[in-house]
Formats: C-alpha cells, structure tokens, sequence
C-alpha cells in the first residue's frame, strides 16, 4: 500500500515537473527608462533601469554631459506622494555616469526626484495572464485528478476512478486550449500608457475597461521667464486644468527648442517642478522675442507641437558655440523627400534621446523664426536590434559617422537647420541654411 | 479490438485536425495595386517580415501597356515619423521595375511612395 502510494507520487510529480516551466514567457515587466532632465545648470540623463522585484533596489544612472558642474543631487523615491527611500549622488567634473540605488516596497505608480526635479514612472507588476493562469491551473488539475483517478484504480473502485477521468479529459482540453490561443491574444497596453496607472490597475492590467478610445484634448502651452529660468505652464485645451499626464516619448517628458532673434538653437529638457509646470535654466540668453516650441506626448496617445514666443532680457553676445560637419545634401523641390547626410569623420558619436542624430528645421524664414510656417524635428535612427529590449545607452560610443536625414520641406524658400547628434557626452550642434526651390509646374503637392 | 481501432482512428484524426487548423502559415506577400490618373502600379515585397526587402513593381498605364520612365520609391514609417531617402528603382524590363535591398527595419506599418513623372501614388505596406 506504502508502494503504491510512493508510486502514484512519482507520477503525479513527474505529470506537475513537465507542465511547470512550459510557455513561462510571463507578463512583460518594462525597460530602462531613459529621461532627458536640464536641471539648473546641469543637463543630464537619468537612467532608472528595469526593476527585477519588489521590494527592491531601484537603481539609477545619472548621466552627467560636458560643462556639467560636479556636485551632488539627491534622489528620492515617492508612492502617492510620501518619500520612501532616498540617496545621494556625487557627481564629478567628467562627464559620465554616476549611479545611485533607491528602494521601492511595491508595483505601481512612483515618483523619482532628484533635487526640484520630479520623474513620474511606473514599476510594473509581474502579473500572469489569464491564459497563463488557465493552461498552468488546467495541467494541474489534470495532474491532481489523474493521481485520484490512479488511487482509485489502486484500491480497487474501477468504477469510482471514472469520475476524475472525465475531469483529466476536461482540465487538459482546458489548458491545451488556453496554450493554443495564448500567442494570439493581443498584449495590454503597459500600465501608465492609456489610463492614469494606480496601484489597483497596475497590478490588474488584465481587467477590461469599457473605453476605446483614449485620447485626450490638445493643450496650451503659456512660456513665462522667471530669474534666469524660462517657465512653462501647461494646460487642458478643454478644461484649463493643469496638464500632469506627459508621457516620455523620445527620452524626454517635454522637448523644447527655443531660437534666439539671431538664429542661436537651444534644445532643452524641462524638469517637472509642480503638476503641469515645467522649468529650465536658459543660460546667457540673448535680448529679444525667442521662438519657443515644445514636443509632447500625453497619456492616452498622440504627439503634439506646442508653438509660442517668449520675450527675454538678456544681454549676451551671440552664442557661438555651433559644431561644423561636411553636409552632404540633395535638395528637391518643395514637396519632395530631401536628404541632408552630415559627416562626423569618427566612428564614435553615442546615442542622444535614443536616436543616432537630431534635426531642427525651422522655415521658411522671412520675418525671423518665430513666425516661421514650419517647425519639424527630424530623426536619424538607430535600427533597433530585434530581441534586445533596451535601447543601447549613452555609454555606447559606436556610432555613425554618416548621420542621414530624408525631409519633405513643405514650402519653397529659405530653412534654419540644425543638426545635433552626441560626442564625447556633448551634444554637439551643427547648423545650416537650406533654400528650397518651389515646384518646377509652380504647384505643390 | 475494433472500438480500440476506431478510437485510435478518431485520435487520429482529430491530432489531424487540430494540426491543420493551427499549423503556422508563412504570410505570402501579396501584390499591392494603386491607381493614379495615368497608371496602375502594382507593388510586390518580398517579404511581409522587417528587415532587408526587396519591391517589385509592375506600372502599366490604364490600357495595360509598360509604362516608361524613372521610378522612385520613397519608404516611409508614419508612426515614427521617418522616412527614408529616396531610391531610383532599375528597370527589368519595359514595366516592370525593381528595388533591392531596402532597409525596412522595423514591424509595423509603412507605407511606400513610388512616382513616375509626375504621378505618385502611396502603397502601404503592413510588417510583421
Ligand atoms: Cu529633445
């Protein structure tokens, strides 16, 4: 009797040990989260990589660039708004990255400051699918039913080892059903992306929402300089309320590019300071009405080009601290795919906002750039490596040296152009003048 | 012994079944068509995978006759917000034209702007 039941174990062990890790690819817990910040004098990268479990370390890069003073920030990690954890980062004169760990107790929504600055982000929860949970229940229960059926069987109740059998058949078309239809399931959206993420959604992405479409409406952008910061008060464009849903797109919350009255570029990172108030030190700006245009992305889905002008007191000379690289560049009539390739001559330019290379266009200028029609920032991209879900960071110097740009110029006439792409942990700026001829038939389109 | 060959029949059978009912099937790239005023252009990938791709083109004018002239193709990802630069496509023969390793290098949708004069037509092309 002994035996017997020593063997039925084996059974039911081996049946549980081969259903175990089978299909186990898991819900998917995020990536290294990779967020532009010009802090004060200070423009930086925060790196917050993926978090393997709570309660945990969190660790954090900070990423400091050329001109960068050293000095120290303070990270500090909040759940709905109480400090948990927090630890202090010495930042030295080179540019690099100085790393810092702070703990976390949960999945859910969190908050990373690191001085004023405030990083929304998610921790994700490791959460099995329905699916998941159906084809790893269904085997289990075959495997337990199976073990009562043989028991029964054992003892000599032919007739009783019928029930359980049934339930064998039942739980394993259960499982092999659900492991069938898994792969072709579509994969919910992660946390934070569509809804507001709270603790309860974050650890139960799976439950339906009867909304489809989550789009939500545009905003206004009012740009205000105060001391030597220039300021920027979001709002709803239905609502008026303060605008506190940014997502990161590109590495950054906010995307700001502000053009002096004499065509010096500026592309900037503002730290959020307050729910929908974002912050940035202009360093030595020039007198007169600058250009200010901001690239957002708000939860629910959808980029947008947010364009003012700002009136600034400075009193410095030109800045002129603009890169040069050869240009190689085909110029088409307006409407037609124009490509600008600019040469580095090394192999060695590093990832900016996870892209090879960055341009600025701003045209056609007749009036100067803050009543320019067009305003466009166009990518030069680093292909992505299929199965590699981080993007490469900013510690890979293998880049380029050919950065290529394709730009349909909308309209005929004369372009500012910026190229910026990242050397030696400086973001290095190249501009130029592109005049675009109109269509030969005097049509566009 | 005949219910044990007819319920290892009906095994059979529906192992069969299910088999085919789930078998992974290649996506077989499928010729696109677009019209413009003067001509039909009909795209062929040959791949619906990300990655280096190769695009046929078959342009006739609207009676079915070879068309005649340069072909560029202009590759585009509208979720990214990137294009690629323009390629002149070489002909094979009269109407039929070809462009060789273009970098699609990532899934999702693209669409693919081929124009021959002054006709243009945009082909979308969903990758996987
Ligand atoms: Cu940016």
């Amino acid at each position: 009797m002994k035996r017997t039941a020593a063997i039925l174990l084996v059974v039911l062990g081996a049946v549980l040990g081969t259903t175990g890790p089978a299909a186990a690819d898991g819900a998917h817990v995020g990536g290294d989260l990779h967020v532009a910040q010009s802090l004060g004098d200070r423009d930086l990268t925060v790196i917050i990589r993926r978090v393997a479990q709570v309660p945990g370390p969190v660790h954090v890069d900070v990423v400091t660039h050329a001109g960068s003073p050293a000095g120290e920030v303070t990270l500090t990690a909040r759940a709905a708004g109480a400090p948990t954890s927090s630890a202090k980062v010495v930042l030295g004169a080179t540019p690099g990255f100085y790393a810092g760990v702070v703990h976390v107790d949960r999945a859910g929504p969190w908050e990373l400051s690191v001085d004023e600055a405030s990083i929304p982000f998610v921790i994700p929860a490791r959460v099995s699918s329905p699916w998941e949970n159906a084809t790893y229940g269904g085997f289990i229960a075959a495997g337990v039913l199976l073990f009562l059926a043989l028991l029964a069987a054992v003892l000599g109740r032919p007739g009783l080892a019928l029930v359980p059998t049934t339930g064998v058949v039942v739980a394993m078309a259960v499982a092999a059903t659900a492991a069938l239809l898994s792969p072709v399931i579509p994969p919910v959206a992660p946390p934070g992306a569509h809804l507001d993420p709270t603790f309860d959604n974050v650890m139960n992405p799976y439950e339906r929402t009867p909304v489809m479409d989550f789009s939500r409406p545009p905003v206004n952008l009012v740009p205000r300089v105060d001391g030597h910061d220039l300021v920027l008060d979001l709002t709803d464009g239905s609502s008026g309320r303060p605008v506190d849903d940014l997502l990161l797109h590109d590495n950054a919350f906010v995307h700001l590019v502000v053009v002096s009255p004499t065509g010096g570029l500026r592309h900037l990172h503002p730290v959020r300071t307050a729910p929908g108030e974002y912050r940035v030190r202009l360093k030595d700006p020039e007198r007169g009405t600058h250009a200010v245009a901001a690239e957002i992305a708000r939860r629910g889905g959808g980029v947008q080009l947010l364009r003012s002008s700002v009136d600034v007191t400075g009193n410095a000379a030109v800045g002129a601290h603009d890169d040069v690289a050869e240009l190689v560049t085909e110029v088409r009539e307006a409407g037609r795919p124009t490509t600008i390739t600019a040469k580095f001559g090394e192999r060695d330019l590093q990832p900016w906002l996870g892209m090879l290379g960055h341009m600025i266009v701003v045209g056609p200028v007749t009036d100067g750039p803050v009543s320019a029609p067009i305003w466009a920032h166009v990518h030069s991209m680093i292909p992505p490596r299929p199965g590699v879900p981080d993007q490469p960071d900013e510690s890979v110097a293998a880049y380029g040296p050919d950065v290529p740009f394709t730009y349909s110029f909308p309209l005929p006439g004369r372009y500012l152009v910026w190229i910026q792409v990242e050397r030696d942990y400086q973001v290095r700026t190249v501009p130029a003048v592109v005049d675009v001829p109109a269509p030969a038939g005097g049509e566009t389109k | 012994m005949r219910r044990t060959a007819l319920g290892a029949l009906t095994g059979v059978i529906a192992l069969v079944a299910v088999l085919l009912v789930l078998w992974p099937r290649g996506v077989e790239a499928q010729p696109q068509t677009a019209e413009s005023t003067r001509y039909r252009f009909v795209l062929t990938p040959s791949s619906t995978k990300s990655g280096s791709t190769t695009l046929d083109l078959m342009i006739t004018d609207l009676a079915g006759n070879a068309a005649r002239g340069d072909v560029t193709v202009e590759p585009a990802m509208p979720r990214m917000g990137h294009a690629l630069a323009p390629i002149t496509a070489a002909p094979v023969e009269p109407g039929h034209y070809r462009v060789g390793d273009v970098g699609l290098f990532m899934a999702g949708q693209w669409e693919i702007t081929v124009s021959l004069s002054a006709e243009r037509v945009v082909i979308p092309l969903l990758l996987t």
